[in-house]
C-alpha cells in the first residue's frame, strides 16, 4: 500500500514492515492538489460531549497539517465503539474511503478526563499507535493537539507542530494595537497586553513562558517582557529612543535588539533582565531585526548599509557580517528556521511577499507568489510551516503555509489587522 | 501530560511613566476593550500624535510648524521641503522659548520594525537641518511611530505620500 500526501521532504514514514505482518505507509513530495490521507476520526467512546469536542479538535489540527484530509463524520458506518484492532470493523471504514482511522475512549470523573486514543491503518486491520492522555478537562484541546502532533509522529518520523502557540499584534479590539497569543487551531486566544496604546513585534521566550514585544504604553518604544499568565510585566530597554525588534538566544541567556539613539539604529546584546552586553554593529544607516540561528552561533538581520534594506548574516560577537540578498531592492523581516538551512523574509517584488533562501544552495523560493502583500514570516517549530500577514482577503489575516506554498491556509478573520506573527517553541 | 498554562492580561501589572494602575487581577481574559477605562497621562506633551490617538483622535498636519515629505523608503530632504524647514527655523528663532518634537512616519507598505527605523532616520534628517539653520539641538527631540499612527488608510499614493512624513510639534 503506497500513500501519498502532498508535503514532505520527509518521505512518509510507517515504519511498520510487511514482514512483521503489517502496513508499510510511503509516500514523498507531490504537486499542489494531490492527495491527502484520508482519515476517519471517530468521537471518542465514552464521555458524549468531551469526546466529540476532542475529535473535532484533533479533526481541525489534522486538516491544517495537510497532510490529511479528514472523512465527513456523517458518512461513518460504525459508532465510537468497538476500539480494538480484533473488534473494529474495517469494512465499515475502507467502504467510506478511510485509509486511516483514529478510534479511542475517553473517561471523565468530576474535573477531570482521562483518554486513550488510538491510530488505524484500516488496509491493515492494525493498530499504529496509541497514547493516553489525562489531567483537568479544561487540557482537553491541549490533548487533541498533542495527537494531532503524535499522528504526524508516526507518520513522517517527525513530531508535528501544533502544540505550541501563535503570537501577533492585533487592532482586533478597536485602533489600539495589542498582542495577543492563541493556538494554531485559533480555538483558544488570549490577551496579553491591553493598554489602549500601540504594541507590536512579539516574539516568545524559548520556554515559550513569557513574551518580548515593543511598546509604547508610556509613550517611548520600550522593549517589555511579560509573562503569558499575564502576571508580570517588566520594562527591559528603556533609553530614549526605538527599542525594537527583542529577540532570545536559543539558550535564553541573552536577547539581540535593534537600539536607536538620535536618529540610528543599530544591534545590540543584552542580558535577559536588560543589561547591555555588546554592540553588534555600528554604522550610519539601518540595522533593525535580528534572528538567531537555531545552533546560536549567528544573527541574520536587515541593513540599509548598501542603500536599500537586505538580508545579512553575522557571528553572534558581531564579526564577519554579510549580505545574503541580492535580489530586489527591498527584503526585511528574516526568520532563521529551526533546523538551520533556511532564512524566510519578506521581498518587494510584486507586491511583498514571503520567500526563503537556502542557505548552503543559496537557492531563492517564493512560498506566496503575489497573493496580496505579504509579510512578518515566521518557522513553525518543526521547521515545516511559516505563519505570515497578508492582505490577500483585505485587511491582514495571518496565513499558514508550508515551507514550499502548495498549501496556504488563512487562520486568523480579516478586519482585524492582525499582523507580526510568532510562532513559540513547542510547549514543554 | 503538561499543565496548560492559565493565561491573563497584562493590563496592569506596570505601573511605569505616567500609566499608574494599582493591582492586578489574575484573571484570565480572553477579549479586548469593551468598557474599561484606561488612565493615561495628562497634558505634557501638547498634540503629539500619540497622545491625539489616545484621546480617540487622528494625527494633525501642519500647526505653527509645517510638515514635511519624504519619498519612499528614502530620509533624505526634498529641495521643496528645505524651505519648509527655514520658515520652521524662523518660526523657532521668533519663538525662542519653544521646544518641539520631531516625528517621523512612514507609510504602511513595508515592514513595522524597518519602517520604525527609517521614521527615527526622517525625524533625525529634520532636526540636523534645523540645527544647521542655527536652532539649538536642545531644543529638539525626535520620536518615531513608523507606520503605526497614519494620517490616512487609504491604499493610494496620494494617502501614502501624506503618510511618509516628518511631523514637528511644539512643546509646551
Amino acid at each position: 500500500m503506497r500513500l501519498q500526501s502532498w508535503i514532505g521532504v520527509v518521505g512518509l514514514v510507517l515504519m511498520l514492515s510487511a514482514a512483521e505482518g503489517r502496513a508499510q505507509v510511503t509516500g514523498r513530495i507531490v504537486g499542489p492538489g494531490a492527495t491527502r490521507l484520508e482519515i476517519a476520526v471517530s468521537p471518542l467512546d465514552g464521555a458524549k460531549g468531551v469526546g466529540d469536542r476532542f475529535a473535532e479538535i484533533l479533526s481541525r489540527n489534522l486538516t491544517l497539517s495537510g497532510y490529511f484530509r479528514v472523512l465527513e463524520p456523517k458518512a461513518y458506518l460504525e459508532g465510537s465503539a468497538p476500539t480494538d484492532a480484533g473488534q473494529i470493523n474495517f469494512a465499515n471504514w475502507s467502504t467510506i474511503g478511510a485509509k486511516a482511522l483514529v478510534k479511542g475512549t475517553i473517561s471523565q470523573s468530576g474535573d477531570s478526563v482521562s483518554i486513550e486514543a488510538r491510530l488505524f491503518d484500516v488496509a491493515q486491520h492494525s493498530q499504529i499507535g496509541g497514547e493516553r492522555y489525562s489531567g483537568s478537562a479544561e487540557r482537553l484541546p491541549q490533548m487533541a493537539r498533542r495527537f494531532a502532533d503524535k499522528i504526524m509522529e508516526y507518520l513522517t518520523g517527525e513530531p508535528g507542530p501544533f502544540d505550541s502557540r501563535i503570537a501577533f499584534a492585533s487592532r482586533r479590539g478597536g485602533r489600539a494595537k495589542e498582542i495577543l497569543e492563541m493556538s494554531v487551531d485559533g480555538y483558544d486566544v488570549s490577551v496579553i497586553t491591553n493598554n489602549r496604546t500601540i504594541n507590536l513585534a512579539p516574539s516568545w521566550s524559548p520556554d515559550a513562558g513569557s513574551l518580548l514585544f515593543t511598546s509604547f504604553m508610556d509613550g517611548n518604544a520600550s522593549l517589555y517582557r511579560a509573562d503569558v499568565s499575564g502576571r508580570n510585566t517588566r520594562k527591559l530597554s528603556s533609553g530614549r529612543g526605538l527599542n525594537l525588534g527583542g529577540r532570545y538566544s536559543p539558550d535564553g541567556q541573552k536577547i539581540a535588539l535593534s537600539i536607536e539613539r538620535g536618529g540610528n539604529s543599530d544591534l545590540f546584546l543584552i542580558s535577559s533582565e536588560g543589561q547591555v552586553l555588546k554592540q553588534l554593529t555600528n554604522g550610519a544607516e539601518i540595522d533593525v531585526s535580528p534572528s538567531w540561528s537555531p545552533d546560536g552561533q549567528q544573527i541574520a538581520f536587515v541593513s540599509s548599509r548598501t542603500g536599500t534594506p537586505q538580508v545579512y548574516v553575522m557571528n553572534a560577537d558581531g564579526s564577519s557580517p554579510r549580505r545574503v540578498t541580492f535580489q530586489g531592492s527591498y527584503n526585511t523581516s528574516p526568520c532563521w528556521s529551526p533546523k538551520g538551512d533556511l532564512i524566510a523574509y519578506v521581498g518587494r517584488e510584486h507586491g511583498f511577499n514571503i520567500y526563503t533562501l537556502n542557505l548552503k544552495t543559496n537557492q531563492v523560493h517564493d512560498v506566496t507568489s503575489g497573493q496580496g502583500n505579504n509579510e512578518d514570516p515566521w518557522f513553525s517549530p518543526d521547521g515545516r510551516y511559516l505563519v505570515f500577514s497578508s492582505t490577500r482577503v483585505g485587511k491582514p489575516a495571518l496565513f499558514l503555509a508550508d515551507t514550499s506554498g502548495q498549501q496556504q491556509v488563512q487562520l486568523t478573520k480579516s478586519g482585524g489587522d492582525d499582523t507580526s506573527p510568532s510562532w513559540s517553541p513547542r510547549l514543554p | 501530560m503538561k499543565r496548560v498554562r492559565e493565561r491573563s492580561i497584562a493590563l496592569c501589572a506596570v505601573a511605569v511613566g505616567l500609566l499608574l494602575l494599582a493591582g492586578c487581577p489574575a484573571k484570565k481574559k480572553t477579549t479586548l476593550g469593551e468598557g474599561e477605562t484606561t488612565t493615561f497621562g495628562q497634558g505634557g506633551t501638547g498634540g503629539g500624535s500619540l497622545d491625539r490617538f489616545k484621546q480617540g483622535l487622528g494625527g494633525s498636519e501642519g500647526g505653527p510648524l509645517q510638515d514635511v515629505h519624504f519619498d519612499y523608503d528614502r530620509y533624505d530632504l526634498r529641495s521643496e521641503d528645505r524651505s519648509t524647514l527655514q520658515a520652521n527655523a524662523e518660526w523657532l528663532k521668533q519663538n525662542a522659548a519653544a521646544k518641539v518634537e520631531i516625528e517621523g512616519h512612514c507609510d504602511n507598505r513595508g515592514t513595522v520594525e524597518y519602517n520604525l527605523a527609517l521614521g527615527a532616520k526622517r525625524a533625525k534628517a529634520v532636526k540636523d537641518y534645523l540645527v544647521s539653520l542655527g536652532i539649538g539641538g536642545d531644543r529638539m527631540s525626535t520620536i518615531s511611530y513608523g507606520e503605526e499612527l497614519p494620517l490616512c488608510r487609504e491604499e493610494n499614493e496620494a494617502c501614502w505620500s501624506r503618510n511618509r512624513r516628518a511631523h514637528s510639534v511644539v512643546l509646551q
